[in-house]
């Protein structure tokens, strides 16, 4: 089977959805979840990796009872994706503006103790990744080329910048989360899900 | 939670102090543990059941 039969989706649609256009600045982190520098001196992330991140995320999620996944998102355009994943497969989302203290202090009203923690991007959820830190929640993040991977514990290499990246990251991670749990099928996630729907609208 | 980790798959050490943690590999589900200090220095780590590397 050759590499490309055996992605999630095609790489073409990974690239029509920008998942692997990484930042004019690349972090020494990330080396190897780079492919190649493009021209324009874009880094590129190598799509059989975040294919194969993908997958075992997905079975990782799924060891961890639902509602104790925790999904965040400060940054707008992952808004929308990280609620509806989280939605689809039983998680709790905080998206916006995360209340501090939301997972240190007991006395407060957003207070959860989740499981397991999982940023858009490490650089914008700042807040919530230190609280993760001083609980001893274990790290789930989406990198992009120019993240550190500072207190990630399991990375997810993909443009964490952009509409439709973060829409269709989302989407396949939901999908590969419930067909692991055999609740859905590649036909009938497409089916129920138009990934346009899962884009930010503002 | 599954299994937990009673030493950091990087350094050895034991997980005591606040900020370490445990999690199950994403490649095999046997358990990970990271120290604060590897997860503060970004510190790779190799799962000696499957050889995943993280993160
Ligand atoms: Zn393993």
């Amino acid at each position: 089977m050759s590499e490309e039969t055996s992605l999630l989706v095609s790489a073409e649609t990974y690239e029509e959805n920008a998942v692997n256009i990484g930042t004019q600045q690349k972090s020494t982190d990330m080396g190897r979840f780079i492919e190649r520098v493009r021209e324009d001196g874009l880094y590129l992330l190598d799509i059989p990796t975040t294919d194969a991140r993908i997958r075992s995320i997905a079975a990782l999620l799924n060891t961890f009872d639902a509602p104790s996944i925790m999904v965040v998102s400060a940054r707008q355009y992952g808004q929308r994706p990280a609620r509806l994943f989280a939605e689809a497969v039983g998680a709790h989302s905080a998206v916006g503006r995360f209340i501090p203290g939301s997972l240190t202090n007991p006395a407060l009203r957003s207070y959860i103790e989740p499981d397991v923690l999982f940023v858009t991007d490490p650089a914008n959820d700042q807040q919530a990744l230190r609280e993760a830190v001083a609980t001893g929640l274990p790290i789930v993040g989406i990198v992009d080329a120019n993240n550190h991977l500072r207190n990630v514990d399991v990375a997810l290499p993909a443009n964490n910048k952009g509409r439709r990246s973060l829409a269709l990251i989302y989407w396949l991670l939901a999908r590969e989360v419930l067909k692991v749990r055999g609740e859905t099928t590649d036909e009938a996630w497409a089916e129920a899900n138009d990934l346009a729907d899962w884009e930010s609208t503002f | 939670m599954s299994e937990r980790a009673t030493h950091c798959t990087s350094s050895g050490i034991p997980l005591e102090e606040a900020g370490s943690t445990t999690f199950p590999c994403p490649g095999c589900f046997k358990p990970i543990g990271r120290s604060s200090r590897v997860r503060n220095q970004g510190v790779p780590y190799k799962c000696p059941n499957c050889g995943f590397v993280g993160p």
